[in-house]
């Protein structure tokens, strides 16, 4: 993303006690609003659901930080908070503008909007590699690519760790969109409903532009979260990760974990907003 | 029916905008080496190589699209409340966000600059007065693109999101879009001119930028002129695409199958765009072959 | 490659930054609160003060975090701190219907939660090991909810839920509240959102090196909270009276144009050389 690489490694494996304490912060932010207002209790395990949902699919998206840009090291050449963010919000985009068909079709249409916005990204990202510059995709990682068969050690180019989105990487970034997008839309849906319900009483009668008022509350809570949830995720896998056959994808649980609570604690507020 | 082709009259209008958008994004990060290529000239002068390139390290191109194109249409929403005319609180809008861009550039070129004093880099001021303002016009067109495209959104296809919201949401889009499509062309291609065409860089030539021009001196300027072949049209074509197809399955297919219709198309949308990745992906690993003999399977190829 | 990040030592203890910024920024918003005392919008700019002494003492704690390296840019940081501050910040300010003098000092207790929760789940659970994590993220939460407290203040007067959900729109000539028309219902809080998120993260970003010096970084961090107070003034006039916000945009212009000529000297300084149209100069004299 910037000068930045490198860095902390992160540790490995998981920290049980720290893991059962955020465990406990979930529990904990579902039993209060179930407690203070117990109607909003489905929207907040949605809004937790997205969160974790957000944090799953950012360990999908192939992102190779500044080395990608030299074609050092596969996968897109940006930060990887940012470049889920964007498929996320394209996303949130497609699906608040079908919110008005439920819930099923809203979340659909938000995965599929992330899923297109990664799809075409990664398919230009291979057209400048193949055509612009002339690089044939390998991996670093892997000698073989799961889903192909494709070998690369003897496409990897001299001096570096593999260039370009091998087949699999192009489906992980595909995967992360769908599952951001998903996520994000989730979280914007869930917090619409409570506001549309709520909102009415807790300000008066009058609901001119009160639609508009619910949909812009929602909105940059979603926003919000999503970079809240993907910032951590990309803590988690250090900046940067091939996809799906990367030996970091393994890392995802303590991130579900982190965001799980991450996500109820920020739900729980913006829930509370409508209750004092 | 007309209405239909209204939206779809709309959709291209919003691709079009899109695509020049895109475009002038990508070209508009080169000329100031932002994004991951930023990490070259950065590092340059700590290998002694000391060179005439513009260094606007203001984040990753995502957050400071976000920042343009939302300032953009916040602007343009407050004056559009106190009763301006739409069009005229557009270009004020992005001519504020770009007056924004332009002193986040000079103080990210000074700042990092000076803080390589320990590697003998001088600040070059001549730099800073006559590539600054290329790079606001450039991101001038692209942010009044982008607002643009999100006026129409919002008043031509009645999406719910209000300006601001529009705008940071497609904002962070086009700096993914445009960052993740052009930054290795700029990183790769151009920074490392010198280096074999057809290889990514050995991470040992790190730093090694290319700092002498045919004749005198490379100027970040030049850098547009290389990329706006390359890269920028890529980039735009990769945003264009997005924004299209994001509108086109929408207005043409949600009223079938209760709205599922969109959801359909947008999936079998994924489903040909990778299959397109793969053809690409098998036609250079034919045309262009291995780099080294694919016989030793335990081939030791990194350095 | 990736260049390794140094962090100036000297200048003052983060502590004594942190006490200014917290003490600082809760005088300026209770200036504020003159406003509904007074039936006025003159002080509305002191919002955007506030916002400034935050993003100062921020500046300083993303210094602190990311000079441990966290394997992602210093922007992330930035963006988290924002995502987290907006929500105790909307939170916060719904405590007005309890009692107005609540808000600010709600923001900062509130956003030290979330913070702290956050810090402890990256520091923790994601076992990142860094020291400083849990304290330096419930910081910039914090710093992130009273930037978008203040700038909020700044452009509308006011840091109450019910007066930030009221805006009024003139319909040939007549006056018609609408919730559409209002700083939350028009969504101006993602501007202010990203003007923070940048705001925060621009100055270490810019400003790291070998040579990276405290006070041409603290410097940089008042220019670039000056800046977005500028703009924040311009997105004003949709909500305050004209002479608030030429009040706000007058101080904010001197104070960013005086902002800038400072950092432009403090780089001369730092600078090894500062040349004009000069051509390359190659290093040990070739």
């Amino acid at each position: 993303m910037s000068a930045l690489g490198g860095g902390s490694s992160g540790g490995e494996g998981i920290n049980p006690t720290a893991s059962l304490i955020a465990l406990v912060i979930v529990l904990v932010a579902v039993a209060v609003v179930f407690l203070v207002y117990p109607a909003a209790t489905v929207p907040l395990i949605g809004v937790i659901i997205g969160g974790v949902l957000i944090s799953f699919g950012v360990h999908f998206v192939p992102v190779g930080g500044a080395p990608a840009a030299m074609g050092q090291a596969p996968g897109i050449a940006t930060g990887v908070a940012m470049l889920a963010a964007g498929g996320g919000l394209a996303g949130l985009f497609g699906g608040a503008w079908a919110a008005e068909f439920g819930i099923a079709i809203s979340l659909a249409a938000g995965a599929i909007g992330g899923g297109l916005l990664m799809a075409i990204t990664c398919l230009m990202v291979n057209v400048v590699y193949v055509y612009a510059m002339g690089i044939p995709a390998a991996s670093g990682k892997v000698d073989k690519d799961p889903i192909t068969g494709d070998t690369f050690p003897a496409y990897k180019s001299q001096g570096t760790e593999g260039h370009g989105l091998p087949f699999i990487s192009y489906v992980g970034g595909v995967l992360g969109g769908l599952f951001g997008g998903m996520g994000g839309t989730l979280i914007y849906y869930e917090l619409l409903q409570v506001y549309e319900e709520a909102l009415p009483s807790v300000i008066g009668a009058s609901t001119e532009g009160l639609t508009t008022l619910a949909v812009s509350l929602a909105g940059i809570f979603a926003v919000g979260m999503f970079l809240v949830a993907a910032v951590l995720t990309a803590y988690n896998i250090t900046g940067t990760i091939e996809g799906p056959h990367d030996p970091k994808f393994k890392r995802w649980p303590r991130a579900v974990i982190g965001s799980s609570a991450a996500s109820a604690v920020c739900g729980l507020f913006a829930i509370l907003l409508v209750v004092i | 029916m007309e209405e239909i082709l209204f939206g779809i009259g709309i959709s291209a209008l919003a691709g079009a905008l899109a695509t020049v958008a895109g475009a002038a994004e990508d070209t508009e990060s080169d000329i100031g080496s932002q994004g991951d290529p930023n990490s070259q000239v950065q590092l340059a002068p700590q290998m002694g190589y000391v060179h005439r390139i513009y260094n606007k390290a203001v984040s990753g191109e995502p957050p400071a699209y976000g920042l343009w194109v939302a300032l953009a249409a916040g602007v343009a929403w407050a004056l559009m409340a106190i009763q301006f005319n739409a069009i005229l609180a557009l270009v004020i809008g992005s001519a504020v966000a770009v007056f924004v861009q332009g002193v986040y550039a000079t103080t990210a070129y000074l700042g990092r600059t000076a803080s390589l004093a320990k590697f003998e880099q001088p600040v070059y001021i001549d730099i800073l007065k006559s590539v600054t303002s290329v790079t606001m016009a450039h991101a001038f067109v692209a942010i009044f693109a982008t607002v643009t495209m999100c006026f129409l959104m919002i008043e031509a296809l009645g999406h719910p999101f209000p300006l601001p919201l529009m705008g940071i949401v497609w904002g962070i889009a086009l700096g993914a879009a445009g960052s993740a499509t052009g930054n290795p062309f700029y990183g790769k291609e151009r920074q490392y001119q010198k280096y074999p065409f057809g290889a990514g860089l050995p991470i040992s030539a790190s730093g090694d930028i290319v700092r002498y021009a045919e004749a005198g001196q490379r100027s970040s300027i030049d850098n547009g002129w290389f990329t706006s072949k390359g890269a920028g049209p890529a980039s735009g074509i990769c945003f264009g695409l997005i924004v299209f197809f994001e509108l086109w399955r929408t207005i043409l297919f949600e009223p079938f199958a209760a709205g599922w219709g969109a959801v359909i198309a947008g999936v079998v949308l994924i489903i040909v765009f990778m299959v397109i990745d793969r053809y690409v992906e098998t036609w250079a690993r034919k045309t262009y072959g291995p780099y080294t003999e694919e016989a030793a399977p335990e081939e030791e190829a990194a350095a | 490659m990736s260049v390794k990040i140094e962090a100036s030592e000297g200048g003052m203890p983060h502590d004594k930054m942190l006490g200014i910024g917290v003490v600082g920024a809760l005088v300026c918003l209770y200036i504020v609160y003159l406003n509904s005392l007074m039936s006025t919008d003159v002080f509305a700019f002191f919002g955007g003060l506030a916002a400034v002494i935050a993003l100062w003492w921020g500046t300083d704690s993303i210094k602190t975090l990311c000079s441990y390296g966290l394997g992602t840019g210093v922007p992330s940081a930035g963006m988290i701190s924002l995502g987290s501050g907006v929500i105790a910040f909307l939170f916060a300010t719904k405590l007005a219907g309890i009692s107005p003098l609540l808000v600010p000092l709600g923001c900062i207790i509130i956003a030290a939660i979330i913070g702290a929760i956050l810090g402890f789940i990256s520091d923790k659970v994601l076992n990142m090991n860094i020291p400083v994590m849990t304290r330096m993220i419930a910081e910039l939460t914090i710093v992130g909810s009273l930037t978008m407290l203040g700038f909020t203040a700044m452009i509308s007067g006011s840091f109450i839920f019910t007066d930030l959900i009221a805006g009024s729109v003139s319909f040939l000539g007549m006056v018609v509240t609408s919730y559409a028309a209002s700083v939350i219902g028009g969504c101006i809080l993602a501007t202010i959102f990203m003007l923070g998120a940048i705001a925060i993260q621009h100055p270490f970003n810019a400003c790291l090196g070998p040579n990276e010096s405290w006070d041409r970084t603290q410097m940089c961090a008042l220019e670039c909270g000056f800046l977005s107070m500028l703009v924040v003034a311009v997105m004003s006039v949709a909500f305050l009276s004209l002479f608030a916000v030429v009040i706000s945009f007058v101080i904010s212009i001197i104070l960013w144009g005086w902002s800038y000529s400072e950092y432009i000297k403090l780089s001369k300084r730092d600078a090894y050389a500062w040349l004009d149209s000069k051509p390359i100069r190659e290093v040990g004299g070739e």
